[in-house]
Order: C-alpha cells, then sequence, then structure tokens
C-alpha cells in the first residue's frame, strides 16, 4: 500500500507556542483520513503543513515520497476546501471552479467544459453563471469542493468543511463527501473537532491534544479502546474512572473508561450515589450519578424506568466493556 | 410581598422621549436626517446649481456685465487653444499623478493592511497622517526649497555626481525649466506627495477586506504571485483604487495654489477660475471651467462601473 503522506517528526513552533509538537503520521494513499482534536489542538497547523501555508520548524512532510520542505504551495499537487470556502467573490461560479485550470494556462473552452463537469459531479449544473454570493451555504460548500477537485489533486485537503451547515444539511453532505472519496479513489484528508463526524465518516482517525497526537488508528480502536484518559473522554463522551473508583467496582487498580451505553443502573452494587441529573435524548435519557466524587453517566433506553433526580442508584455493566488506561 | 408591577414607571423626560421613539421610529430618523439633509440640500447641491446656471450665461464683451441670457456661448470659448490648453494640461497632470500615487500607495496600502500590527499599525497611521497635521502652504514652500537648484536633492546629485540625471529629465519637451521647482516634473512631485495619503487610506481600506483565505485559496488552486495579484487582489481592491483615484485626481483637477507656486506658472483649471472670478471678473467664463473636472468626474466613475470596478462591492 502506498502511502500518500508521511510525517517524520514533524513540529511547528511559533516563539514558545508548540501548534504542533514532533508528530509522526503516516497517512495511507486512498483512505479517507481525519484529524481530530479540539480547538488549538494543532490539528489545523498540520492540514496547513501539508498544503504548504506553514513551513514546518523541524521533522520532515513527505507527499507520496517526496519531501515537499522546499516546495511552495502553488507546486503541490494538494488542494484545499477552506472552512469558510474562499470562492472569489468577484467571478462566477464556473470561473472560480475553472481557476486552477485557468492560472494553469487551460485555453476558456476547454476549461469551461471541465467546470461544468465537475459541477454536475457536486449536483450544480445549472449554478455556472452565478456569484458565489448568491448561493446557500451547502452550495457554497460544493464549489469549493468542485474547486479544489477539477485540479485532480493527489490529496484533498478539507478544513472543518461542514462547520457552518446546520445539523440536516451536515449530515447529508458528510454522505456525499463519503460518496465521492469512494466513487474518485482519492486521499481525503480531513480536519474536524466534532467526533461524530470524525467517527463515522474516517476509515482512519487521529486525536490531537495540545500539538501531539493522543492516538492514531481505526475508529472503532479509538472508540472502544481509548489510549489515554483525554482520548476517551474527549471522543466518546465517556465515563472516566479513576483508578479507586475501578477498584471499588471490581476491576484492577487502573485509570478506565467506560463507555454510558455500556452502563445500567441497577438496585444495588459495590458503589451506589444520588442522580445528580437527567438529559432526555428522544432515544433514551442520560442519567448522571455521583459515585464517590466522580460523575458516571448511564444511558436508560427509551421505555424503561428512569429515577427522579435526588434518587440513589448503582451501576451495573459487563466487565468486558471495561477499557483499563493504565495506572498514571 | 408586594410584586414589582409590569412596567416601570417613566423617570425622566429621556425614558418618555425614547419611549415616543419607539412607538414612532421615524421620529427620531427625521430629526436626525433633517440638519445634514438641509445642509446637503440647499447649502451644497443650491450652490452647485448656481455653478451651473452661472456657466450658462455670458459676459459682454465691452461692458464687463453678466448677460443673464441662457446660451451656451461660455462654453465654446473654452474651446478656444488657449482655454483648451489648460484643460488638457490638468487633466493630463491628474491622471499621472493619480496613476503615480496608486503605484506609491499600493505597496504601502498592501504592507499596512496584510503585515502591519499592533504598534506598526499605529507607527503607519501615524505616518500617513502626519503629513496632513501640517499647513499646506509650508510643506508646498518647503518642496520649492527641496526642489530648487541650491535645494538638497541638486546638492546631492552634483555631490553624487549625477546631475546628468536632473539635467537630462529638464530637457524633456514639455518638462523644460532651469531648475525641479520650475519644471512641470516639480508640480507633479508635489502633486503626488500632497495628495498620496489620500490614496493610500482608502486603498489599504480595500485590502484590509481581502480575507488571507482568498490568497491562499489561489496559492492553493496553483496561481503565482504576480497571477493572485491580477486576478485576485486587484480586481477585490478596485473599490478602494477608484476612491483613492477620485481624490487625488479632482484634488488635481481643482488645485490652484501648487501650479502657482512650484512649475513653469503654465495656467491649470483652477489656476484659470482664481483668476476669472477675481481679476478678470468672468464669473460665467470661471463657471464653465469648474464644471469641467464635475463632468470629467462623472465621465471617469461611469467608465469605472462600465469595467466593473465595484462589481466585488
Amino acid at each position: 500500500m502506498t502511502t500518500a503522506v508521511t510525517f517524520q517528526n514533524v513540529s511547528r513552533h511559533f516563539g514558545t507556542v508548540k501548534a504542533v509538537d514532533g508528530v509522526d503520521l503516516t497517512i495511507a494513499e486512498g483512505s479517507f483520513f481525519a484529524m481530530l482534536g479540539p480547538s488549538g489542538s494543532g490539528k489545523t497547523t498540520c492540514l496547513r503543513l501539508i498544503s504548504g501555508f506553514e513551513k514546518p520548524t523541524g521533522g520532515a512532510i513527505r507527499i507520496f515520497g517526496e519531501d515537499v520542505s522546499n516546495t511552495p504551495p502553488h507546486l503541490r499537487n494538494v488542494n484545499t476546501v477552506f472552512q469558510d470556502y474562499a470562492l472569489f467573490p468577484h467571478m462566477n461560479v464556473r470561473d472560480n471552479v475553472a481557476y486552477g485550470l485557468m492560472v494553469k494556462g487551460m485555453g476558456r473552452s476547454q476549461r469551461h467544459a471541465k467546470a461544468e463537469e465537475m459541477l454536475a459531479l457536486v449536483k450544480l449544473d445549472a449554478y455556472g453563471g452565478r456569484k458565489p454570493a448568491q448561493l446557500s451555504g451547502g452550495q457554497r460548500q460544493r464549489v469549493a469542493l468542485a474547486r479544489a477537485l477539477v485540479n485532480e489533486p493527489r490529496v484533498l485537503l478539507l478544513d472543518e468543511p461542514l462547520g457552518a451547515l446546520d445539523l440536516k444539511l451536515r449530515e447529508a453532505m458528510q454522505d456525499e463527501l463519503k460518496a465521492l472519496q469512494h466513487k474518485l479513489g482519492l486521499t481525503f484528508v480531513f480536519v474536524t473537532h466534532d467526533q461524530h463526524e470524525a467517527l463515522s465518516m474516517a476509515d482512519s482517525l487521529a486525536v490531537f491534544n495540545e500539538g501531539k497526537i493522543a492516538q492514531i488508528g481505526s475508529p472503532q480502536d479509538i472508540y472502544d479502546r481509548p489510549a489515554t484518559r483525554f482520548v476517551a473522554d474527549f471522543v466518546g463522551s465517556s465515563n472516566v474512572l479513576p483508578p479507586d473508583l475501578t477498584r471499588a467496582l471490581g476491576g484492577p487498580p487502573e485509570w478506565a473508561s467506560l463507555r454510558p451505553e455500556a452502563t445500567r443502573l441497577a438496585a444495588s452494587g459495590p458503589v451506589s450515589g444520588p442522580v445528580t441529573a437527567l438529559r432526555y435524548l428522544g432515544s433514551g435519557t442520560r442519567v448522571v450519578l455521583d459515585l464517590k466524587g466522580t460523575e458516571v453517566a448511564a444511558l436508560v433506553p427509551a421505555g424503561q424506568p428512569v429515577p427522579a433526580e435526588g434518587a440513589t442508584s448503582a451501576i451495573g455493566f459487563d466487565p468486558k466493556d471495561l477499557h483499563l488506561m493504565g495506572a498514571a | 410581598m408586594t410584586a414589582a408591577p409590569a412596567i416601570l414607571p417613566a423617570r425622566s423626560l429621556a425614558d418618555r422621549l425614547t419611549a415616543t421613539f419607539w412607538r414612532h421610529p421615524r421620529v427620531l430618523l427625521a430629526i436626525l436626517l433633517t440638519p445634514p439633509l438641509l445642509w446637503l440640500g440647499v447649502v451644497y447641491l443650491g450652490s452647485l446649481a448656481a455653478l451651473l446656471l452661472q456657466s450658462f450665461y455670458s459676459i459682454d464683451e465691452f461692458s464687463g456685465v453678466v448677460k443673464q441670457e441662457f446660451t451656451l456661448k461660455t462654453y465654446a470659448e473654452l474651446l478656444r487653444p488657449s482655454n483648451f490648453d489648460i484643460l488638457v494640461r490638468t487633466v493630463i497632470m491628474a491622471a499621472s499623478v493619480t496613476l503615480a500615487c496608486a503605484v506609491l500607495a499600493f505597496p504601502i496600502a498592501y504592507y499596512a493592511a496584510r503585515y502591519a500590527k499592533g504598534h506598526w499599525k499605529a507607527a503607519f497611521y501615524l505616518g500617513v497622517m502626519l503629513p496632513l497635521w501640517s499647513s499646506y502652504l509650508v510643506k508646498v514652500y518647503a518642496w520649492k526649497l527641496i526642489l530648487a537648484k541650491e535645494g538638497i536633492i541638486g546638492w546631492a546629485a552634483e555631490r553624487t555626481h549625477t546631475s546628468w540625471i536632473i539635467d537630462g529629465l529638464l530637457s524633456i519637451p514639455g518638462l523644460e525649466g532651469s531648475s525641479l521647482s520650475t519644471s512641470p516634473l516639480g508640480t507633479f512631485a508635489v502633486f503626488v506627495y500632497i495628495w498620496l495619503p489620500y490614496m493610500i487610506l482608502p486603498m489599504q481600506a480595500a485590502l484590509e477586506r481581502v480575507p488571507n483565505s482568498m490568497l491562499e485559496a489561489s496559492a492553493d488552486l496553483g496561481a503565482t504571485r504576480a497571477q493572485t495579484f491580477r486576478t485576485v487582489i486587484l480586481p477585490l481592491a478596485l473599490p478602494g483604487v477608484i476612491a483613492g483615484s477620485i481624490f487625488t485626481f479632482s484634488l488635481t483637477l481643482g488645485d490652484y495654489i501648487i501650479p502657482q507656486i512650484i512649475g513653469n506658472s503654465a495656467n491649470f483649471i483652477g489656476m484659470a477660475v482664481y483668476q476669472l472670478q477675481g481679476t478678470a471678473g468672468n464669473i460665467p467664463l470661471a463657471a464653465a471651467f469648474a464644471v469641467v473636472p464635475i463632468l470629467i468626474m462623472l465621465v471617469y466613475l461611469w467608465l469605472a462601473r462600465r469595467m466593473g470596478a465595484f462589481d466585488a462591492l
């Protein structure tokens, strides 16, 4: 399997701020790779290191085996879908999409034909003559996508492309992006702070925290077997149990993660505590208990009895769902 | 416990006024707009109309009295070679000053809009505005000294044995003069100096509105710096360039002091107006001269619009 992008001990420091700090990364060709993390975790800087808008202060970046340390953005065969789309307001949609072909010297009729082809791919055939200001957010997003794809890049970079869309449109675009990636067989590198988006779309993902990669793996790996407390907390909204609570619940004295949907309420158990919060989610109710000072959430499926706030309850779970993360 | 009332009592006149404005939103708008509309409508547009009216009158050649009859005779006089020369000279000067200001202002405005932060930004504003704080006349006379044969430029050229460059420039037909301060070249340099801030500021404001991601997108799609400049930066900054050029162009068209002090005393529109309404007492011709810059600006804006300069607004 060819690797599309490789990071070797890559750092990007801004003065004393270590935006990216010693990152090692391999992105396989044709994969849908997500970079997930809270804001300021270094994920966007990593994307900008691939596109060339940031230069690493240490380490080496390779794109399809070629060192790109000295290659400016306009000579890199990668294209970006920007967070704010960055469509040119003074050009119509067709000229926006054809821009990359124009600057490479392709003739007008040929590049317009290619642009129309791309617009058809993103289902905007009839919109070539409009200005970006006349489009909705979702349509602009598609234009940005077409404008990047028309150049036939080897890697497509997407910087939080769905962040500005409402929930329904975002879900539709997620499916569409995934289908498009499948159809084109292209390598997509996708930056997001939305766990659900990363888990549902990526073949493989890296979780960033404070400039470093906290964990890298498949969505299942990361959701079921978080490597650190940060990953467990950020990705799964999992319960993070301190060592003494894990031991009280029948495990070894280690930090552990336990997903709310694997946690059920029990009338009695080794540890019990008061219900401190209830949140109705439609498909069930999230019940938060205070167990020896640690908040533990359990998901009660719809139709099952929900305790009142203040009532005392214990928890139960299948021991194989308890994921241990070491004593430190 | 007594509950607080749902409607609070009005405490003062200000409370009552605010309530009135809330009930009748147009009242506040009317109060705010009446004084400026009176000023703009009566004083400003009114005097412009009076000017226009005057330009259609003519002067009796023998008695020197203004004849209040509509005629195009005065406009025909503008086309007399001696008058037409003034128009051509002024327009050429205004156009070259505008072009030079645009070329000089762009790098400064670009730096200020994209790179200057914090203290450097403050230093930029101060640097651009500082010349505007001192007297116009003082600056022009200072330039007369700078450009004089014995001035710092002449002195520096002599010391570096580059006087031949200045002599060469001063021997170009149309730019002749005994020194820079008596050549049209000097008039041009001082115009550029005096009006430059009016080009930099609108340009900087326009460039500041071009998001960085737009330039990154252009590079990302394979454009060189020159291509990005031509196809993205320039079209997006054009409204600012046009705004700046309106200032530099119309200010040069109307100025009558700089060409009097610096240059070869050839007449410009402003000087002609000054002389005609003063010593000559020919108000109609002065008015006709004054209408020309207005027409030129209207044509200029119409052309700019036609060329799509305001599409990015």
